[in-house]
């Protein structure tokens, strides 16, 4: 990492890049958002299709109780990872076993924990407040450029490699199990354990990405290029690698722009902001298909 | 050849409900079983079973002769979403290869989806969306998966539903091929006139297995209502 800071440096004291690439934490934003553009891209569409949209919303909302959690146990408030990520997964697990063991309506139940761990994460932020500045929360629940360490874009890239090998692995049966359950149980396929290996990957997924998104807007970004490629994509290809394309271009601006214009405004809201721009694009590509 | 079935004393109960009181049965191979029986008799619930989709009570022995293949599934009216970006071909990929579809282009795979595409007569439909099929095109596709296991072990619930007559030659012709290429076929069907046509054995169900035999022994020894409904439900 440390000679790729130093080519940005060189390149921009050349003239070759604009002046905010004197800022090593820059370099290392973008190579951060170069890994958690595709890796949520990719995961999308498998939301989407299985209909998790809701799920993996409320999987990042617990992130607000994980984060007061783990700063109360006495995690550092700037990277409270471990409560974040043990949370998140005993959420989604918790919410998961239910579903499965009850009739209950899925987005019902995803309601009622959406809304019971915002309501525990609200009353924990009180005592939260009496030992770090609650300020510094925002980091982590919206995201900050300034805060992506060299040991957080090694744990991005294991968790990159990790959900890799799922897609290459598991997305063929997961897609055929999202359509017909029934048959895709008489070929062989887990669907318990392969929807199990997803949550467990959304929760990772949302501890990964806290920097540079923050925990809070994870859930959007799983959602949101995935829904955009899907109204203009005409087959599978076409819907995974558009994902791909809207969530990467949306990450790498998210970064860029606020710099760029020195807006103070988190890098998670500004990548949100720009995916759903870029949900407004494809729902005119759509519609202007729809009368050409 | 297919595999003999044996059905001991098995039974379904769901919550409260029996759905299925203890069925005693033998599949054997090279014949086609019609399993008959009004609408909620629990047909469907006894090929789930068979295929181990449902927990159940008693044994369910599978003796192959030779060497096991994988069981060749064909669902009842399946439906998809309308506006899914997945084509036919993507999905008979997803069964063909373990690889993610976009990733690679696989062109040896993609040969052998359209060949298996054509035997149901969907090869030009290649390129269409699932949610964009007719009733009777998912159908055929629901065969054409099928066919891709090269299985002698065949379930078939209600695989004629929506099908034109063209289409319903076609299966027809690939049923009595499997038929003679000696596998083991359970077939869940409302026709009496092709359960007699094609049927080696009828069992007929409801709520339990109340008869079987020949088609023309449990069908014309039926009770009245019962046919009357079966044909009218065809």
């Amino acid at each position: 990492m440390d000679s790729l800071r130093q080519t940005a440096l060189m390149l921009q004291e050349l003239g070759w890049l604009p002046a905010m690439f004197q800022y090593a934490f820059l370099t290392n934003a973008l190579v951060a958002a170069c890994m958690i553009g595709p890796l949520l891209g990719a995961l999308g569409p498998l939301v989407v299709v299985k209909r998790l949209a809701f799920f993996s919303e409320a999987v990042g909302h617990a992130a607000l109780t994980g984060v007061a959690i783990g700063i109360l146990l006495g995690e550092p408030a700037t990277e409270p990872l471990v409560s974040l990520f043990c949370f998140c997964t005993l959420f989604a697990l918790l919410l998961h076993w239910i579903k499965s063991r009850t009739s209950i309506p899925y987005d019902a139940l995803v309601g009622v924990f959406l809304s019971f761990s915002i309501a525990l994460g609200a009353a924990l932020i009180l005592y939260v407040a009496k030992k770090v500045n609650v300020h510094i929360l925002e980091n982590v629940l919206f995201g900050s450029i300034l805060t992506v360490k060299d040991r957080d874009l090694l744990v991005l890239a294991s968790i990159c490699a990790a959900a890799v090998l799922l897609i290459i692995r598991g997305s063929n049966q997961a897609l055929l199990a999202s359509l017909l359950p029934e048959l895709a149980r008489t070929r062989g396929i887990n669907l318990r354990l392969y929807d199990y290996l997803f949550i467990l990957m959304i929760a990772l997924v949302t501890v990964a990405s806290v920097k540079v998104v923050g925990a809070i807007l994870v859930g959007a970004l799983l959602l949101i290029p995935a829904t955009s490629a899907r109204l203009i994509s005409r087959t599978g290809r076409e819907f995974f690698w558009l994902s791909v394309l809207f969530s990467t271009v949306s990450c790498l601006l998210g970064v860029l722009l606020p710099m760029a214009g020195a807006m103070p405004v988190p890098s998670g809201a500004a990548i949100v902001i720009i995916a759903s721009g870029g949900f407004v694009l494809a729902l005119i590509i759509r519609t202007w298909r729809s009368f050409a | 050849m297919g595999p003999q079935i044996q059905l001991e004393s098995m039974s379904l109960t769901l919550g409260r409900v029996e759905i299925l009181k203890p069925v005693t049965a033998l599949f054997q191979p090279r014949q086609l079983h019609a399993i008959v029986g009004p609408n909620g008799a629990g047909k469907t619930s006894l090929m789930r079973c068979v295929l181990g989709l449902m927990p159940h009570k008693g044994e369910i022995r599978c003796v192959w002769p030779g060497k096991a293949t994988p069981v060749a599934y064909v669902p009842q009216q399946t439906a998809f979403e309308p506006a899914l970006p997945v084509t036919v071909e993507e999905f008979m990929l997803t069964t063909l290869t373990r690889l993610p579809v976009q990733l690679l282009r696989r062109t040896r795979a993609r040969m052998r989806v359209i060949e298996l595409l054509r035997r149901v007569g969907l090869e030009h439909k290649g390129h269409l969306q699932l949610g964009s099929l007719s009733g009777g095109e998912r159908q055929r596709l629901m065969f054409a998966q099928a066919l891709e296991r090269d299985s002698l072990f065949w379930c078939l619930d209600e695989p004629m539903t929506g099908l034109d007559t063209d289409a319903q030659a076609l299966i027809n012709q690939e049923i009595s091929l499997l038929r003679r290429q000696g596998a083991t076929l359970l077939v869940i069907h409302h026709d009496t006139d092709w359960v007699r046509r094609y049927a080696d054995q009828v069992w007929l169900i409801d709520g339990g297995l109340k008869r079987a035999g020949s088609a023309d022994a449990v069908l014309q020894l039926n009770l009245t209502p019962l046919r009357d409904e079966m044909e009218a439900y065809a």
